[in-house]
C-alpha cells in the first residue's frame, strides 16, 4: 500500500521537476532573445562657447587720447542703465596692471573709447588686463569682459549678419514679466504662436507664426514668418533645447536670440532686469 | 475530478514557475525600448528582479528628451490575472509648475481578467484624488479629479480646462 502511495507521489514530483525545467527554458530562451540593456538618455555634451562677437576692423583703428578724454565727459551722461553685459570688448594692450583697453557700447559698437588701467567707465573701473579679457569692478564687485571671437559658421542661404545696432538697442525685459508669464503660461500662447520648422525628422528651429499686436510678446521685437534658430549659441534643433532655455530664463541676465528673418539672420539681444 | 484539480494544480505550478524564472529585468529593457519609440526615455533607474515582482528605483523619466518626472520607486506585477503598476514619490518637472502641483505620493494601474477591457488608474498627491478607467476598446481615458484644496486655490487655470460636475468633481476625458 505504502509502495502505491510513494510511486505516484514520485510522479509527481517529477512532473513538477519536468515542469520546472519547461518553464526555465522558456525563461532561457526569452533571456536570450530579450535586451540585456535598458535605454539611457545621451546627454548632448558638445561644449559650445559662450556666445561672443568680434569686430577686427574696430581693433586695427588708431584711436587717439582725446577718444579717452571724450569717453570720461560722457560717461557720466551715458551712466544711467550701463550695464557690464552692454558692453563690449574690441581690443586690449597690456598686462595685469599696465595698459589699455578698447570698449564701446553694444548699443553703439562704432563708437569705441580708450580705457586706462585704473580709469572709469560707464561706472566700471578698469582693475586689469588679462590675455583675453578684462576685470572691471564696481561697487566692491568684479566683472570680467570677455573678448569676442569671430563668428563664421553662417548657414547656407543667409546672406548676412544684421548686428544688434542695426535694429537698435537691446532690448530690456523685466523679471516682472517673466514672472508674469510663469504664472500664466496660457498668456504666452495668446501673445504669440510658435512651431516648429523641420526638415526632415529633425527640427532646424521655431517659426514665429503669430504675435499679437500691443502684447508683451510683440514689444520685443519678434515678428510673424522669424524663425528663431539660436538662442545664447546654443542651435534650438530640439524641444530639449528649448526647454533647457525656458527652465533657466529666471536665471540668465543676457538672452541672445538669433532668427531668420527674409533669409538674413537677425539678432536681438535682450537684457533682463 | 481529481484529475481535473490535478490539472489545474499543474498549470499553476507551471505558470508561478515561469512567472519566477521569466527575466523581468530584460522584459523591462524591452519595454523601454519599445517606450522610447513613443519618445519616453527612462534614464538612471535601479532594477530588481524581487522574484515575482520587478522593483524599480530613482527613474528619471524624459519625454522628447525633456526632464518630465523623477519616480522615486516604482513596483511592477504581472501575473497575468491580475497585474498592477504602483509607482511612489513622484516629482513632476519644474516645467509643469504653473499647471500643477509637482508632487504625486501614489499612482496605481491595475488591470484584472474580472474586468478585461478596462484598466484602472488611481492618484493621490498635492493636487487631490483622480480616478480614471481606460477603455481598451474605445481608446480613451475618462479621469474623475477631486482636487485638493491647493489645486483648488492655485490652479484655477488648469482646473478651467475640465469639466466641472455637480458634486464638486472634475472630469476629463482624452482618446487616443
Amino acid at each position: 500500500m505504502s509502495k502505491i502511495s510513494n510511486s505516484s507521489l514520485i510522479g509527481i514530483l517529477i512532473r513538477l521537476l519536468i515542469l520546472l525545467a519547461v518553464a526555465k527554458a522558456i525563461a532561457l530562451a526569452l533571456w536570450w532573445f530579450l535586451p540585456a540593456e535598458g535605454v539611457n538618455l545621451k546627454e548632448d555634451t558638445n561644449f559650445k562657447p559662450e556666445y561672443q562677437r568680434v569686430d577686427f576692423k574696430n581693433m586695427l583703428e588708431p584711436n587717439t587720447a582725446s577718444n579717452a578724454v571724450n569717453t570720461k565727459k560722457s560717461q557720466t551722461n551715458t551712466e544711467v542703465g550701463i550695464n557690464i553685459t552692454n558692453m563690449v570688448l574690441k581690443g586690449l594692450y597690456g598686462n595685469k596692471s599696465k595698459g589699455f583697453v578698447i570698449v564701446a557700447l553694444k548699443s553703439n559698437p562704432k563708437k569705441t573709447s580708450i580705457v586706462s588701467v585704473g580709469e572709469v567707465y560707464s561706472g566700471y573701473k578698469l582693475k586689469s588686463i588679462l590675455s583675453n579679457s578684462v576685470i572691471f569692478t564696481k561697487a566692491g564687485e568684479e566683472f570680467v569682459l570677455k573678448m569676442p571671437i569671430a563668428k563664421t559658421n553662417l548657414s547656407s542661404g543667409v546672406s548676412s549678419v544684421v548686428s544688434p545696432v542695426a535694429s537698435g538697442k537691446p532690448y530690456v525685459v523685466t523679471r516682472r514679466d517673466i514672472k508674469y508669464y510663469e504664472k500664466n503660461p496660457n498668456e504666452i500662447w495668446k501673445d504669440i504662436a510658435i512651431a516648429e520648422v523641420k526638415n526632415g525628422a529633425k527640427i532646424e528651429g521655431f517659426k514665429v507664426l503669430r504675435v499679437r499686436t500691443n502684447s508683451k510678446m510683440d514689444k520685443l521685437g519678434l515678428k510673424r514668418g522669424d524663425v528663431i534658430i539660436r538662442a545664447n549659441n546654443v542651435e534650438l534643433t530640439s524641444y530639449k533645447k528649448a526647454f533647457d532655455l525656458y527652465t533657466k530664463i529666471d536665471k540668465i541676465k543676457t538672452l541672445q536670440l538669433v532668427v531668420m528673418r527674409n533669409n538674413e539672420e537677425k539678432e536681438l539681444i535682450y537684457e533682463v532686469h | 475530478m481529481v484529475k481535473i484539480v490535478k490539472f489545474f494544480g499543474y498549470v499553476t505550478f507551471f505558470l508561478l514557475a515561469l512567472m519566477y524564472f521569466t527575466p523581468k529585468e530584460s522584459v523591462y529593457y524591452f519595454a523601454e525600448n519599445e517606450l522610447k519609440n513613443f519618445k519616453v526615455i527612462v534614464s538612471n533607474e535601479v532594477v530588481m528582479d524581487k522574484g515575482f515582482t520587478l522593483e524599480l528605483k530613482n527613474m528619471d523619466v524624459y519625454v522628447a528628451s525633456i526632464e518630465s518626472a523623477k519616480i522615486n520607486e516604482m513596483q511592477v506585477a504581472l501575473f497575468g490575472l491580475y497585474n498592477k503598476v504602483e509607482a511612489k514619490d513622484i516629482e513632476l518637472s519644474s516645467v509643469a509648475a504653473s499647471f500643477v502641483p509637482l508632487k504625486i505620493s501614489d499612482v496605481t494601474l491595475v488591470y484584472t481578467v474580472i474586468n478585461p477591457l478596462h484598466i484602472e488608474l488611481n492618484a493621490v498627491g498635492e493636487f487631490g484624488e483622480a480616478h480614471g478607467v481606460v477603455n481598451v476598446l474605445d481608446k480613451n481615458l475618462s479621469l474623475i479629479l477631486k482636487p485638493s484644496k491647493l489645486m483648488r486655490t492655485s490652479y484655477r487655470k488648469t482646473l478651467r480646462n475640465l469639466r466641472k460636475k455637480a458634486d464638486g468633481e472634475y472630469e476629463y476625458v482624452q482618446n487616443f
